[in-house]
């Protein structure tokens, strides 16, 4: 664990009407930590997620990223940023449906210039990685939902971002599933230096954390090195 | 009694449906209204024009005068002698005639109750307002307007029309009549097969695209109605259920479209009222569709919407916990898509040499014409699939659109098969234009030799009248005799000219003429004997140069033309005498005040122009509507596409919101929607390029005009298209900006 936190989230507040999703959320995240954020739903963990991403906007606080200030920047800022650094995996998976397997998890890497036939290769490679490979050619409707979660994963680490970050990523699979994809997962960024923000309400997903948060009420009450 | 009752509350729920989501649900019910609206419009519209052209026609049979049958008729209390004073201004036609009663009863024509004295007229309302807006035309007649003529006078309101009051009609001048109304022709200038060719085509080419739009248009918001009937199945709905439930949706949105379509006819209706012209101007009470073809339409429309509906269920499979799509699995066949074009090309073919006169050969191409265009909008969807499924490669944008497509390019389809029929009829249509435009010799604007102007008098008046009339007129340079024989040889007309070489280059190519020379046009060489109309012969000095007619003399046939020098002082039996005047063409009211001359020595008078003025104006006036017709079209596809990516767009908004939390950038997500809309329509353009030319050149087979690839045509209708396009990506632009938001996650 280096001095500086790679990402830092302080004091953050953002409401939906009359909703408070966060009421002074802070956090901070060190490169190639696993961090978990538990809550029961409506606590505020997918908006703080969100928020440390650059995906929401806070009303208030400061969101940093290796130093720089994330609620400062441009959209198209932190949209470069999101491209170059950052990955993610949600609970769906949330495939592009008409693109292959491989066309999917060759994606980021295209959308930051790298040519089509090198994409194309890294993907497989880390289809092979995620066990994968077989479904490399279908479209994601031809996938199972293990495969289509795996598949997201080799997505959001094919680019060798920084922080990946996870929102539910086992929430629609079984147990069994949810844990061979957990295990793929962690080992992968474990591998690549990546940090993992983890959204999860479940004890067994949150167990493969370094370190476990819990939101309540917008607030992240208690942090918990679990290893 | 039961499953009736079941059904029934099915239907009513699927209508309820329709109106209960919201404003999107409102939404989706005013976008299939207005399209079913437009759509039923348009064939309201079509129905109303049988009538409507009935109406117009009995009028002006009723004001016609059968003057060939009443040459032997002797003067009578009752007769009158009339004389044709019909003459253009501008580009109208002034339909006018003289009046002078013979007796204590006269007939009086309809729409008048008092004929005018002589030194008065009558005029349509329409030729009134004409009159106070243009000075030079009030003046024309030198008459007092003493009175209007009455609506069952007209063909419509806007026929200009006079009755000039006159005592100076003799028997030679003048026609005898004992009455109007005449059946015997349809109008004055008779139906010819090519207009009703033209109108058949016309028709197709106008309701086709108005078929696809509204096919299109009851499968708006298609995708949200499977998601909530999947939610029905959920409670039990079965798949039957399902459809009744689809088509109750559907049903309400087509029957506020039948009373869209009825306000919106309505309003066309006062429009055409008010604004038309020419052969399209009828009064309101003119407009009553025929009752049949209104029954079918009210019974017909929501059937067909309910069937699209049924049909394009067929493709998804609403299931409890969502919706399956079968579109990307079942690969489109071509065979069956093929019988049409094939038949229409049976049909076309055999007129490939011209229509000849059978009766029956317009509907034969009118029904090949549809089965082509129909064919077309049934080959297209294999054509796009075919196309995009080689197609791959390229930056992501592409990447995306085209994987977006061969996923599933029906949605894109259904909206580009409305403009590539369109464009392909339009193409056919402005070929056939074009066609029709090389055999009548266009206005002859362009040609500028002088003397192309002719005044063929009717009353006997001295030459130098009207020598000395016409060389006052403004406008007029110079003023040139020209002498005329009719003559016929082995049952050939031939018009036979005298006149200086300077007139005699109007009608022909005579380069290099010299008084003395002798000119055939399409006459045998050698000297010839023709018999005269008082059954006398003559035999004319002999051609020593064969020529061809001049382009706005080609259409009047074989002809001799004769310099003064050649007759060495032969005698010229019962020639009449002709006016060819040099006439400057540059100032439009050149032609008027010639006109206004001529009006004031004599209404009968002809002015001959060169080229064929009415049908090219006809036929200009048919481009400019194809042209109008064409943008009003393509913006009503345009808008049908707008609606399908925007509802597209919705339908992935998490998709796309996971593209931009990927950091995926604007212009990318909008270049795939670019691609997304062109790549159909390029392919959709192509074949309609294609089967529109062919169509083009097998009509103008059937014209015999000479076959030409009208680029004119081409160039508009794409370029329109292609603006569409991007109209279309603009128009998408800020539901694409809305809903890339990378906030959108937050429903994960």
């Amino acid at each position: 664990m280096t001095e500086q936190p790679l990402l830092t989230a302080e004091d953050l507040r953002l409401s939906f009407g009359e909703t408070k999703a966060l009421d002074g959320a802070s956090l901070h995240v060190w490169a190639g930590e696993v961090v978990a954020l538990m809550g029961s739903s409506g606590s505020g963990k997918s908006t703080l997620l969100h928020c440390l991403a650059g995906i929401l906007t806070p009303e208030s606080g400061r969101v940093g990223y290796a130093g720089r200030d994330l609620s400062a920047m441009s959209d198209t800022e932190r949209s470069a940023l999101r491209r170059g650094e950052f990955g993610f995996v949600f609970q769906f998976g949330q495939l592009v449906p008409e693109l292959t397997c491989r066309e999917n998890v060759a994606l980021p890497l295209r959308l930051t210039g790298t040519g089509r036939r090198e994409a194309h290769r890294t993907a497989t490679e880390w289809l092979e990685r995620l066990e994968v490979a077989d479904v490399a050619d279908k479209r994601p409707g031809q996938a199972s939902g293990g495969q289509g979660q795996r598949v997201a994963v080799a997505r959001a680490l094919v680019g060798r971002p920084r922080v990946v970050f996870a929102d539910e990523p086992t929430g629609a699979l079984d147990s069994l599933n949810g844990e061979l994809v957990m295990k793929l997962f962690i080992a992968a960024a474990k591998e690549t230096g990546a940090a993992v923000v983890l959204v999860t309400h479940e004890a067994r997903v949150a167990a493969y954390s370094d370190r476990e948060a819990i939101v309540r009420d917008g607030v992240v009450r208690e942090q918990e090195y679990v290893r | 009694m039961t499953r009736l009752r079941t059904w029934a509350f099915e239907i009513g729920l699927g209508a309820r449906m329709s109106v209960a989501g919201g404003r999107a649900g409102w939404t989706r019910l005013a976008l299939i209204a207005t399209g079913v609206g437009i759509g039923v419009a348009v064939l309201l519209a079509v129905a109303t024009l049988p009538t409507a052209l009935a109406a117009s026609n009995a009028r002006t049979e009723a004001r016609t005068e059968n003057i060939a049958a009443s040459t032997d008729l002797p003067r009578g209390d009752d007769t009158m002698l009339i004389g044709i004073a019909t003459m253009m201004f501008r580009g109208d036609s002034v339909h006018g005639r003289m009046l002078q009663a013979e007796g204590s009863r006269p007939p009086v024509p309809p729409g008048v109750t008092t004929l005018p004295g002589p030194g008065e007229m009558l005029v349509s309302p329409a030729l009134a307002d004409l009159m106070a807006d243009e000075p030079l035309l009030a003046q024309r007649w030198g008459a007092r307007v003493v009175g209007t003529i009455a609506d069952e006078g007209l063909s419509g309101p806007a026929d200009l029309a006079f009755y000039l009051g006159t005592d100076t009609l003799t028997e030679e001048t003048g026609h005898r009549i004992a009455g109007f109304g005449y059946a015997g022709v349809e109008d004055e200038g008779g139906v010819s097969p090519v207009m009703l060719l033209l109108s058949a085509v016309g028709m197709v080419v106008l309701l086709m695209p108005v078929m696809v739009f509204m096919a299109s248009a009851v499968r708006f918001g298609g995708e949200a109605r499977d998601r909530r009937l999947a939610a029905l199945r959920l409670v039990g709905a079965d798949a039957a259920m399902t459809r009744r439930i689809a088509a109750g949706e559907t049903l309400a949105g087509a029957l506020l479209g039948l009373v869209v379509g009825a306000v919106l006819a309505v309003g066309a209706g006062l429009l055409v009222n008010r604004y038309a012209s020419g052969a399209m101007s009828f009064y309101l009470t003119d407009m009553r569709p025929v009752p049949a073809l209104v029954a079918l339409i009210a019974v017909g429309v929501p059937a067909v919407a309910v069937l699209v509906t049924l049909s394009a269920m067929r493709q998804v499979v609403v299931q409890p916990l969502g919706v399956v799509r079968l579109s990307g699995t079942t690969r489109r066949r071509l065979w069956w898509r093929l019988i049409l074009p094939v038949l229409g090309v049976a049909l076309l073919w055999p007129l490939k040499d011209g229509l000849g006169g059978s009766s029956g050969v317009e509907l034969q191409a009118a029904a090949g014409v549809a089965l082509l265009l129909i064919g077309l909008a049934l080959l297209l969807p294999w054509w796009v699939e075919a196309t995009v499924h080689r197609l791959g490669g390229g930056s992501v944008a592409w990447e995306l659109a085209i994987r977006r497509l061969q996923l599933d390019s029906g949605t894109a389809v259904r909206a580009v098969s409305g403009i590539a029929v369109s464009v392909a009829g339009v193409i056919a249509l402005q070929g056939l234009v074009s066609g029709v435009e090389s055999t009548i010799g266009g206005e002859g604007g362009s040609d500028a030799r002088p003397f192309q102007h002719e005044i063929l008098p009717r009353a006997d008046l001295p030459d130098q009248t009207w020598i000395t009339a016409l060389e006052k007129t403004p406008g007029v340079r110079e003023v040139q005799t020209v002498r005329s024989v009719y003559g016929t040889q082995d049952g050939t007309s031939v018009r036979i000219r005298i006149g200086d070489c300077a007139v005699l280059a109007a009608f022909a190519e005579t380069a290099g003429c010299a008084d003395g020379d002798v000119y055939a046009v399409d006459v045998p060489a050698g000297p010839a004997t023709y018999e005269l109309s008082d059954d006398t012969t003559w035999t004319p000095p002999t051609a020593n140069h064969e020529v061809a007619a001049t382009p706005s003399y080609e259409i009047y046939g074989p002809a001799l033309l004769i310099t003064p020098g050649a007759l060495r002082g032969m005698k010229v039996p019962s020639a009449e005498t002709n006016f060819a005047l040099n006439l400057d063409t540059a100032d439009p009211d050149a032609v008027e005040h010639l006109r206004n001359t001529v009006a004031t020595l004599d209404p009968q008078t002809l002015v001959s122009e060169p080229g064929n003025a009415t049908v090219a104006a006809t036929m200009r006036t048919i481009r400019q509507s194809l042209l109008v017709g064409t943008v009003v079209l393509l913006l009503l596809i345009g808008a049908s596409l707008v609606v399908n990516v925007a509802e597209q767009l919705r339908e992935r908004r998490k998709v796309l919101a996971v593209l931009v939390a990927f950091g995926t950038r604007r212009r990318t997500l909008t270049g795939s929607v670019l691609a997304q809309a062109a790549v159909p329509v390029l392919i959709g353009m192509t074949l309609a390029v294609g089967f529109g030319s062919a169509l083009a050149a097998a009509l103008m087979a059937m014209v015999e005009a000479p076959v030409t690839v009208d680029w004119f045509g081409i160039g508009t209708t794409s370029g329109v298209a292609a603006l569409v396009v991007l109209g279309t990506t603009a128009a998408t632009l800020p539901t694409l900006m809305r809903l890339t938001r990378p906030g959108n996650l937050r429903s994960e």
